[in-house]
């Protein structure tokens, strides 16, 4: 039996919370789950405390890729064998977590990204699917990164691989650092379909552009 | 030496005299104390040499004078100043990312 940990990180979502982990644990209770609250101003964490899983909390604010990483390392700790990212605001499906981390339990892989572009449907903001994106996997391509989906937050790996991927980047250049990295350090890299549901448009152009600017700026130091 | 490079040198003696100032206060390191000196001997020498730069310029075949030159590489550096502030700060930010989450590692255990 392996221990599935499933990583949450969460800023200000106490209108969501629950009902994300009430899917998960609906989906399979074996799973693990680890809520990160980010320095949330409002009652995320006492709302993920009340639904009977791990909360751990960052005093200060310090980003998604911070928090997951602080998820990840707490999952390590405990001996957790897969590790599962996944978003707080309910744009993902929790039945889906079994299909990411089937190629995990089969040891066909050690990461595994879900994709958007990948047949199933997602409602999915027309200047994201049309600019923003392809934009993004085009900058992959010069980095001989052959993804679908540049972006997607919703991403497994085994535990075992965790060193190899080890991202820096503390806010949301951590999702293309994570792949940057597994491509790097040759690791066998699977992408499997998942849905998406947006409520809002999520990350902006500028938002691209800050991730470019964090690259830029921690590529110089240690 | 003209009007303008007397007071520019003037100015720049206030600053060093407020240098030591600050250095005999303890209020700036050392390390702190020299970098600074050192700018502004390099700033009064530049000021001093001036109308050397603006004839080296014209022999080199520019029309600008020297102090446009001197402003020049003062902005070249002050963006260097900046760009180097931003990796402190970036550096300062991962290590409070360390310390954040050590602290919440440490807390879950309690």
């Amino acid at each position: 039996m392996q221990s599935i940990f499933i990583i949450i990180p969460a800023y200000n979502e106490e209108k969501s919370i629950v009902a994300v982990l009430r899917g998960i644990q609906a989906a399979n209770s074996a799973y693990r789950i680890v809520v990160v609250d980010d320095c949330s101003t409002d009652n995320t964490a006492t709302r993920a405390q009340s639904a009977g899983v791990i909360v751990l909390r960052h005093a200060v604010n310090r980003g998604q890729g911070a928090a997951l990483k602080t998820g990840t390392a707490y999952a390590i700790k405990q001996n957790a064998n897969i590790v599962v990212h996944f978003d707080a605001d309910g744009q993902f499906v929790a039945g889906e977590i079994a299909d990411v981390i089937a190629p995990l339990i089969a040891d066909a892989t050690d990461i595994v990204f879900g994709s958007r572009f990948l047949g199933k449907d997602s409602n999915m903001p027309f200047l994201k699917r049309k600019l923003f994106l392809p934009l993004a996997r085009l900058i992959h391509k010069f980095f001989k990164i052959k993804m679908t989906d540049p972006q997607s937050g919703l991403r497994a790996f085994r535990a075992a691989v965790f060193e190899k991927i080890a991202w820096q980047q503390d806010r949301m250049a951590h999702c293309s650092e994570i792949i940057f990295n597994a491509f790097q350090n040759k690791l066998r890299v699977r992408e499997v379909p998942i849905t998406v549901i947006y409520r809002e448009f999520g990350q902006r152009f500028s938002g691209g552009l800050k991730i470019i600017k964090d690259i830029f700026f921690h590529s110089f130091i240690k | 030496m003209y009007i303008q490079q007397i007071i520019a040198l003037l100015v720049i003696v206030f600053f060093i005299t407020r240098l030591f100032r600050q250095r005999y206060d303890k209020n700036v390191n050392r390390q702190e104390f020299g970098f600074w000196l050192v700018f502004w001997v390099c700033a009064a020498l530049a000021i001093i040499v001036l109308p050397y730069i603006d004839a080296w310029l014209s022999r080199l075949g520019f029309s600008s004078s020297g102090i446009q030159f001197l402003l020049y590489l003062a902005v070249a550096a002050l963006f260097y100043f900046i760009f180097r502030l931003r990796l402190h700060v970036a550096r300062l930010e991962k290590d409070l990312t360390t310390i954040i989450r050590e602290l919440a590692l440490w807390k879950q255990k309690e």
